[in-house]
């Protein structure tokens, strides 16, 4: 509460050993707490901060209560740092105050998990008895859901795309035919997500066109809303339809604008409308709407985002809360070396941004980015230019320095940015780095099931179950079968050195033959005896016969005689409820482990051991994180189907052609990419090869532009959704131009000491526009001139936002066994089987529930 | 809402709440468990009734802000307890799914967390509590036994025995060893230290529901990570006679736990 005696200042001062002292315009920031807030943040300018403290002063010292406090953030991995931090800051305000705060209920989080918060909110939805949880599917999800074939079939015999729907969708996005379904589910789906995230109803859309195939697809998208079952109790959602149900229930509700005091919505550039219409109705009644971005940043286009939203956001705000808000620059860099700044701020400078008829521009102008660092040397250093062989080596030569002198404590200091991982560069650089003995970590360099870790576990899976049937096919087909091989190939090599891994391989194929074997065995047996695998189980009739039943395996018998599952079987007879036949014989054909058992089985072997151990040591996180995202993959197939393996689903090719040929598939066409770890993105011990988008609010002491091209192209679908929406945005002649300077903004902004720049030339190598002309200034600084003692050191970076650590889920877990912690909490590896845990939670879950009905049974009393 | 209302109450909950996790993580118990977890929410409110009507605080989050480790990296440190406030008296509570004999033989570890509980709560509220203690939920073998044998009179009796309650007395020294410990863990996290305990440690002895265990037996062996580890090999290997081959010792699954893992996830009503 506010008193005369404390405030924010308080708590600033509490900070030690270092303070917190604010720059005037975040100090504004932070003290600006009524009315509409437009902060216009530069790169490195400190908005994090900005955010939390403006956050802990209205929490602390102007009475706002957390469940009233709305505060949107891009990533899961932001919203955590602004949790643990506030946590962590009123901790300290409450030794203070005496006032006690539980930001449990506070809404904190990326607009999807905020808009599962929503729909469910009693505040908000009031009139329903118990609100409805829509099952959420991530984009692997909804690529499954739409790419069944029973769904698909009937999805396209619904509307009229023609006979070859396929090869008409595909068409209509590339201007060339494929029979693939899969091809034409991608399409579809970018599309269906757009038309949600712009909030168009397909009835008024469809008249917006007389493009037969495009009405064909819209109606598409209106019978896959209508699969969802929406309005039913048992609706599904991808996350466009998890915001438009959120905005309904916005809409629905009479209350809708007033639960919120304060909507405060971090990088606001990357918003989308129905993002902009949710945001707008939250603080209809407090109009306390508070929005933090930068424009020059914007990157997501492909994802539906407006960077108009944030562009014009004064205007929006005059029409729909009829207030003015208050812009305050947060225009001090404190990241990068002032060459750095003063080189991507005469970079964005050199595109014209103009509106036509001189009304204004497409980015906020005159944003006075200023360097707080009054280092004058140089700072941006660019290669020879020259073919990328030179270029390359020159730059492998560079990093190798910088590491030997101690500029940069560890390679994952320095990062290699590309516009994409899929262009000639990216090999090229990555080849000249290993060269000199250096290692490059490359998320989405390419497909995760290409690193070297997933070949190795599944190359020993195809090993042991099978390889699916080959086919004669072309493309996608054809590569998938090649991976096959090599995997193959691969498990083969490891197999002829490693004799304990052959023995335990070929253990498992014995046991897998023999539930295949002991499962016909069985059905045979019932056949004789007349029996259907459908009909009740009667161990008095059926036991013994089974049991005796020749050539069948020891352990199928033990399982088939045993008496407690006999007896369970009788009593489900009395109960009325008995088993069936299939269901005793699954039982007792079914392998012990799961695949996910199977893979911690085969970690005791080389090459996972080894990998194991170099993660324990802190030494290579590379392979574990990919590790740990194969369990992710194997425990999501399990959720799909079963942890048990029955003869009854090994036979016919069922697992293969369910495991292989439809998920394993499927993630090696959507060529998903491999670990990004929210809290700690890069391992220690390598290069990180990042894209522009990954490298997204992060920064590094050393930053290589790998790649200074990108040729301006408009998206497809952009074309296909300017007709249907009414909202005028960047023109499409310009956007992609704009959209292309943004990103390498981005790029360059995150270097704090030495940005790099690779300047390529020679026959169809070249760097795009204004780089080009930047660099042909007579005196720039060269890598062969580039003086290394001018470059400090990387400092160890001063984290100054408090991490959140449980007593019970981290230190103890750690004290109980480290290793133990760093597969399950640090790296993501997902246990096979986890009843203890459950146990736990359930029975804590539910005596809380308790607690609560009883204080809330006691207050009515 | 009377006691017939209340346990239904609890059973409603408990369903929902199976749910909402099977869904979130994809696991199942098996019946015998699941309703071994029911049963022992309802022997709670049965036994605790006294103290679960009085809770004032539920899942109250407790924080100690702004700590910084040796090595300078700042961190939080944090917890979540129940409260009972009543007149003058405030009492902290910390339940726990484990069985009492386990946390009177293990004391030393909970006395650690409930000292550094209750000094974050002390810091915060600014008044001392009058007692800690640990709620010991899960119930001893008498009651077990008595369940089983569906006894009412006998299970009358073992609830009477039974003392889910374990006091804690505070320890101001435990508070700073706790806090220096904690920075230490949160450098070792920070810095990648992950090397397991080593294979003496994992054949030590403790002492759990009436009966001394290995710590390989109570945790590595549901480790999943146990097949990679260096001291877990080191251990089995040091334990079994020269015979055992190298691939016998992650062969093996327990016939029990098989049994249960098989009745959990193979859905009788399979279709083929």
């Amino acid at each position: 509460m506010l008193t005369a005696t404390f405030s924010i200042q308080d708590i600033w001062n509490e900070l030690q050993p270092s303070p917190f002292k604010p720059n005037p315009n975040q100090e504004q920031a932070i003290n600006h707490v009524s009315g509409p807030l437009y902060l216009t943040a530069g790169p490195g300018s400190g908005k994090t901060r900005v955010l939390l403290w403006r956050t802990l002063n209205l929490l602390v010292c102007h009475g706002v209560k957390p469940e009233e406090i709305f505060l949107s953030t891009f990533t899961e991995k932001a919203a955590k740092q602004l949790r643990d931090g506030l946590q962590s800051l009123l901790g300290l305000a409450t030794n203070k105050t005496g006032q006690p705060y539980d930001i449990a209920r506070m809404y904190v989080g990326t607009v999807h998990s905020l808009c599962q918060q929503l729909i469910t909110d009693r505040r908000i939805c009031q009139s329903i008895l118990r609100p409805v949880t829509p099952a959420l599917m991530d984009s692997l999800g909804q690529y499954f859901y739409a790419s069944d074939r029973h769904f698909w079939d009937s999805a396209i015999a619904a509307v009229d795309l023609g006979d070859n729907a396929n090869e008409v969708i595909t068409n209509y996005f590339k201007g060339r035919a494929s029979q693939s379904r899969h091809a034409a589910v991608v399409e579809c789906i970018s599309l269906f997500n757009r038309f949600s995230e712009e909030c168009l109803k397909p009835a008024e859309i469809r008249e917006r066109t007389d493009d037969a195939v495009l009405k064909g697809l819209i109606d598409l998208y209106a019978y896959y809303k209508q699969s969802l079952g929406l309005d039913g109790r048992t609706p599904k959602v991808d996350f466009s339809l998890l915001q438009q149900q959120a905005l309904e229930t916005l809409n629905h509700s009479s209350e809708a604008g007033h639960v919120f005091k304060h909507v405060i919505i971090d990088e606001y550039q990357d918003t989308n409308s129905i993002q902009e219409k949710l945001f707008f109705k939250l603080a209809a009644g407090y109009k306390n709407i508070c929005v933090v971005g930068d424009d020059d940043q914007a990157l997501y286009r492909f994802r539906g985002a407006t960077v108009e939203n944030f562009v014009q956001f004064p205007e929006r705000v005059r029409v729909e809360l009829g207030v003015e808000a208050r812009q305050i620059p947060l225009n001090t860099n404190y990241r990068s070396r002032k060459h750095i700044v003063d080189f991507y701020t005469d970079f964005i400078g050199r595109k014209n941004w103009q509106r036509p008829n001189g009304e204004g521009h497409y980015r906020v102008v005159d944003k006075d980015i200023q360097a707080h660092s009054t280092d004058h040397h140089p700072a941006v250093v660019a290669s020879t230019p020259a073919p990328p062989t030179v270029v390359t080596t020159e730059i492998a030569t560079l990093v190798r320095q910088l590491l030997a002198e101690g500029k940069v404590s560890d390679p994952n200091q320095i990062a290699f940015l590309f516009p994409s991982l899929k262009s000639a560069q990216v090999s090229r650089m990555r080849e000249a780095l290993e060269a000199e003995g250096l290692q490059v970590y490359a998320p989405r360099a390419g497909r995760f099931l290409e690193v070297e870790e997933s070949i190795a576990v599944f190359g020993l899976f195809l090993t042991i179950f099978g390889r699916p049937e080959q086919g004669v096919y072309k493309g996608d087909y054809a590569d998938f079968q090649t991976w096959l091989d090599d995997c193959l190939q691969d498990a083969k090599g490891r197999l002829e050195k490693d004799v304990n891994l052959a023995t335990y391989i070929g253990d498992c194929q014995d046991e897998i033959e023999t539930v295949l074997s002991d499962y016909q065995v069985l059905t045979r047996t019932a056949n004789k005896h007349g029996w259907v695998l459908d009909e009740s189980y009667t161990p008095k009739i059926m036991q013994q016969a089974l049991a005796a039943s020749f050539g069948l395996s020891e352990k199928a018998r033990k399982s088939i005689a045993n008496s407690y599952m006999n007896q369970l079987a009788q009593q489900r007879i009395n109960e009325n409820n008995p088993f069936t036949l299939r269901y005793i014989i699954n039982r007792a054909t079914s392998l012990d482990w799961s695949i996910l058992d199977l893979f911690y089985r085969l970690c005791a072997f080389s090459p996972f051991k080894p990998w194991f151990d170099l993660a324990e040591r802190g030494e290579d996180e590379g392979p574990i994180c990919n590790l740990g995202l194969v369990t992710q993959y194997l425990s999501r197939f399990i959720d799909g189907n079963s942890p048990v393996l029955t003869a009854g689903f090994l036979s016919d090719n069922k697992f293969l052609n369910t495991f292989f040929m439809r998920f394993i598939y499927s993630l090696y066409r959507l060529g998903e990419s491999e670990f990004e770890n929210a809290e700690d993105p890069f391992p220690k011990g390598r290069i990180p090869f990042l894209t522009i988008h990954q490298s997204k609010g992060l920064e590094f002491p050393v930053v290589v532009l790998g790649n200074p091209r990108k040729d301006p192209k408009v998206q497809p679908i952009e074309q296909i959704i300017r007709p249907l929406i009414d909202r005028e945005g960047e023109p499409l002649d310009r956007m992609a131009e704009f959209d292309v300077m943004r990103m390498f903004y981005v790029a360059l902004s995150r270097a704090e000491n030495l940005l790099v720049l690779a300047h390529y030339r020679s026959q169809g190598n070249f760097i795009s526009e204004p780089f080009k002309t930047m660099l042909s200034a007579k005196d720039f600084p060269r890598i062969p001139q580039f003086d290394l003692s001018q470059l400090p050191a990387a400092e160890e970076k001063e984290q100054d936002i408090a991490r959140a650590y449980s007593y019970t889920s981290d230190y103890l877990l750690y004290q109980k066994c480290p290793r133990q912690y760093m597969l399950f909490r640090k790296y993501g590896f997902v246990a096979s089987r986890s009843q203890t845990q459950m146990f736990g939670n359930i029975v804590h879950q539910t005596i809380e529930d308790l607690h609560h009905l009883l204080m809330i049974r006691r207050a009515q009393a | 809402m009377t006691e017939q209302e209340i346990e239904s109450a609890i059973a409603e909950m408990f369903e929902q709440n199976y749910e909402l996790l099977q869904a979130e993580g994809g696991h199942s118990l098996t019946q015998d468990t699941k309703r071994a977890a029911l049963q022992q929410v309802l022997l709670y409110w049965r036994k605790m009734r006294d103290v679960a009507e009085r809770v004032t605080e539920t899942e109250v989050k407790l924080t100690l802000p702004e700590q910084q480790t040796p090595k300078g990296r700042k961190y939080s440190i944090h917890g979540v307890v129940d409260i009972v406030q009543e007149d003058e008296r405030t009492v902290m509570y910390d339940i726990k799914t484990h069985d009492a004999e386990y946390v009177e033989s293990n004391i030393s570890d909970y006395e650690k967390q409930l000292n550094i509980y209750a000094h974050i709560w002390q810091n915060l509220r600014g008044h001392p509590l009058d007692q800690t203690a640990i709620i010991a939920t899960a119930y001893p073998k008498e009651v077990k036994q008595a369940l089983n044998a569906e006894d009412d009179v006998a299970l009358e009796a073992a609830l009477d025995q039974w003392e889910p309650l374990v006091n804690i007395p505070f320890d101001q020294q435990h508070v700073d060893d706790v806090i220096s410990d904690f920075g230490d863990v949160v450098d070792a996290i920070e810095d990648r230290q992950f090397t397991p305990p080593s294979a003496t440690h994992l054949g030590r002895q403790y002492k759990t529901k009436g009966r001394e265990r290995r710590f390989a037996t109570q945790i590595c062996s549901n480790c999943d990570g146990r097949f990679s580890c260096s001291s877990y090999r080191a251990y089995t290997q040091s334990n079994r006679g020269s015979d055992a081959s190298f691939n016998r010792y992650f062969r093996e699954f327990d016939s029990t736990d098989q049994e249960e893992w098989l009745s959990a996830n193979l859905e009788a009503d399979l279709e083929a």
